[in-house]
């Protein structure tokens, strides 16, 4: 990310961020005073209004969530819009989703490329049909008390299991999500590195699908980052040479609906949220168990048949010595062929033009 | 002399058709395996685009595989079948004068020698070829059904097969291809002598002038009146010039 920028802008850009962190306070970093005067009324405890549908809204707010959030420099009617009259315009709502709901557009005024973003995501496709369970900015951010996102960094699977807990239980089982937990390790990913955070695609979407090769080889082709674990980088690029791989690059099999089977990806056999170490015993590709996992897309498969896959290793004599002596055969009979049939031909071509 | 007569068949119905057969089935095996092996290439995402997609293009490589291999099956059981029922003139069997006329040839070629080996009906060089189909052939068959039945074939055999047959089909087959874009269009279409092209395969006939100075040894052996008098007066002629 560093690289993004020219070392005289990076120096702008820190004299620019270095006031705003802790240490540097001014006094634009204070609780707004203004909204002392709206926590006069709103911090009474039983200050609410009823809506058209009989039910209480509370219009309670404590001082110390708002002071605890960061955006405690905001002014309440910054979000609040409409409302820096006393008192207050009436307004009128029919129940309290609606009154929860009134304000949820106010984020996009500062956060307008998130906001953006979030159009093209699975979670306002899910808000558009009218899904009130749908997750909106607050739901996941929070309002008042709205906090860094990630920090720490395992406050966002937090986040997401509040609606998906059972897929936040597997990740939190797997290699990396314990890692995550354990060790807070700063190299796994968590839900939002792979399924990204606002335009979260729809994950049975079969482009996003076929970019999954991809989105592990950017952590696991990385070898920086694998050097440290001990892993191979030669992952991704063993996948793509052989079927699996190649037909993925080609974009998979059948062309006409998402249901029809596209190929096995990384995660067809790794597993996703759940994805082990490969030397777990539980793990579907662990040796005693690959038969198994080739048997969920080629039923009848038997013993040998795993072996036909190089299990993400080059060929090499001591481990598949028929498959390198044969890469070896053709590397030396091609050029040599071809090579001595060329030469045939232009020594033709030269006595050609000689007896001329 | 008539038109006719100076014409000779050199290839019956039979022949022209299988090879008429084996362009078809080996462009399409070309274009649609060779994308395949370089899937990394952009233009093979175009080829496999064009052709409706990776399903689309395995399928089609496979039935043209299966009619290449039906196709092989025939023509060898043809050729056996004359072979026992004595029928074959055996003209396609290499020689150790086969391996004598390329040295000569390859010293004609260096000047170190002005002597042009005389061939019969098939030179060095349409046996290197026809061998070289056959065997590759049957390399590229049975490796591709090793990778067409990968299942079935791990019951017997091991499972490191698959991977070997893969690259051995990939590679035999990019050689194929460039023995047949390098030398045998070279042969049949570029080479000074033949270009623009070599209608024989397609027309089989072969005029008795080319005849006589491709294939001398058989000439003799089928009109051998005819060669005697050529030869007599090619005697007293200064040596001309090989322009087919």
């Amino acid at each position: 990310m560093i690289r993004l920028f020219p070392t005289g802008i990076s120096i702008l850009l820190v004299g620019l961020v270095l006031p705003s962190l802790p240490g540097h306070a001014t006094t634009e970093t204070s609780f707004s005073d203004d909204n002392d005067a709206c926590l006069s009324c709103h911090g009474q405890e039983d200050l609410s209004m009823t809506l058209a549908s009989g039910e209480e809204a509370p219009l309670f707010m404590k001082r110390e969530l708002l002071e605890a959030s960061v955006h405690k420099t905001l002014r309440c009617t910054d979000c609040h819009n409409g409302l820096d009259q006393v008192p207050h315009a009436e307004r009128s709502y029919k129940n309290l989703a609606q009154f929860r709901a009134s304000f949820g557009e106010a984020c996009k005024t500062c956060h307008f490329e998130n906001y953006t973003k979030t159009l093209d995501s699975v979670h306002y496709g899910l808000q558009a049909r009218g899904d009130v369970f749908a997750p909106t900015c607050v739901k996941c951010h929070g309002s008042h008390d709205i906090a860094r996102p990630n920090e720490p960094r395992s406050r966002i699977s937090q986040t997401c299991a509040t609606c998906h807990l059972p897929i936040s239980e597997a990740y939190a089982k797997s290699v990396h999500g314990r890692a995550l937990i354990e060790e807070n390790n700063r190299d796994v990913p968590v839900c939002t590195d792979c399924h990204r955070s606002h335009d979260i695609a729809d994950p049975k979407n079969r482009a996003w699908l076929m970019n999954t090769p991809a989105l592990c080889g950017k952590c696991h082709a990385d070898e920086k980052r694998m050097k440290k674990y001990g892993l191979s980088t030669a992952v991704l690029s063993t996948y793509l040479a052989d079927f699996h791989g190649t037909t993925a690059s080609f974009g998979g099999k059948g062309r006409r609906t998402d249901a029809e089977p596209v190929v096995a990806l990384c995660v067809d056999c790794h597993g996703i949220h759940d994805i082990g170490k490969v030397t777990g015993k539980d793990a579907p590709v662990f040796q005693a168990n690959l038969v198994k996992t080739c048997q969920k897309c080629h039923p009848g498969a038997s013993a040998n048949f795993p072996a036909a896959w190089l299990s993400h290793y080059e060929p090499s004599l001591s481990r598949t010595p028929l498959v390198y002596l044969i890469r070896l055969f053709y590397k030396i009979i091609i050029p040599f062929i071809v090579g001595g049939l060329v030469l045939q031909i232009l020594l033709h071509l030269w006595r050609t033009v000689v007896n001329r | 002399m008539s038109r006719d007569a100076d014409y000779v068949v050199r290839f019956g119905m039979r022949e022209r058709v299988e090879h008429a057969t084996v362009i078809v089935l080996f462009f399409v095996l070309a274009l649609t395996g060779l994308p395949q092996k370089f899937h990394d290439a952009a233009i093979a995402k175009t080829i496999v685009n064009a052709l409706g997609g990776i399903a689309q293009v395995r399928y089609l490589h496979r039935v043209a595989g299966v009619l290449f291999a039906l196709l092989t099956i025939a023509h060898l059981t043809a050729a056996l079948a004359a072979v026992v029922l004595g029928r074959s003139a055996l003209a396609m069997v290499p020689r150790p004068k086969d391996f004598r006329d390329a040295v000569v040839t390859i010293r004609y070629y260096l000047r170190m020698s002005d002597e042009r080996a005389q061939f019969d009906r098939f030179d060095y060089k349409e046996k290197f070829e026809y061998w070289g189909l056959v065997f590759g052939g049957l390399i590229m068959i049975t490796t591709g059904f090793l990778l067409l039945f990968p299942i079935l074939a791990t019951k017997v055999l091991p499972g490191q097969v698959i991977p070997a047959a893969k690259l051995a089909h990939g590679n035999e087959g990019l050689m194929a291809f460039l023995v047949v874009v390098v030398w045998h269009l070279y042969n049949v279409l570029l080479a000074p002598e033949i270009f623009p092209m070599n209608r024989t395969i397609f027309t089989g006939k072969i005029s008795r002038e080319r005849m006589r100075h491709e294939h001398p040894l058989e000439y003799a052996r089928r009109f051998p009146e005819e060669a005697a008098q050529t030869n007599a007066s090619d005697a007293t002629e200064p040596q001309r010039k090989d322009d087919g």
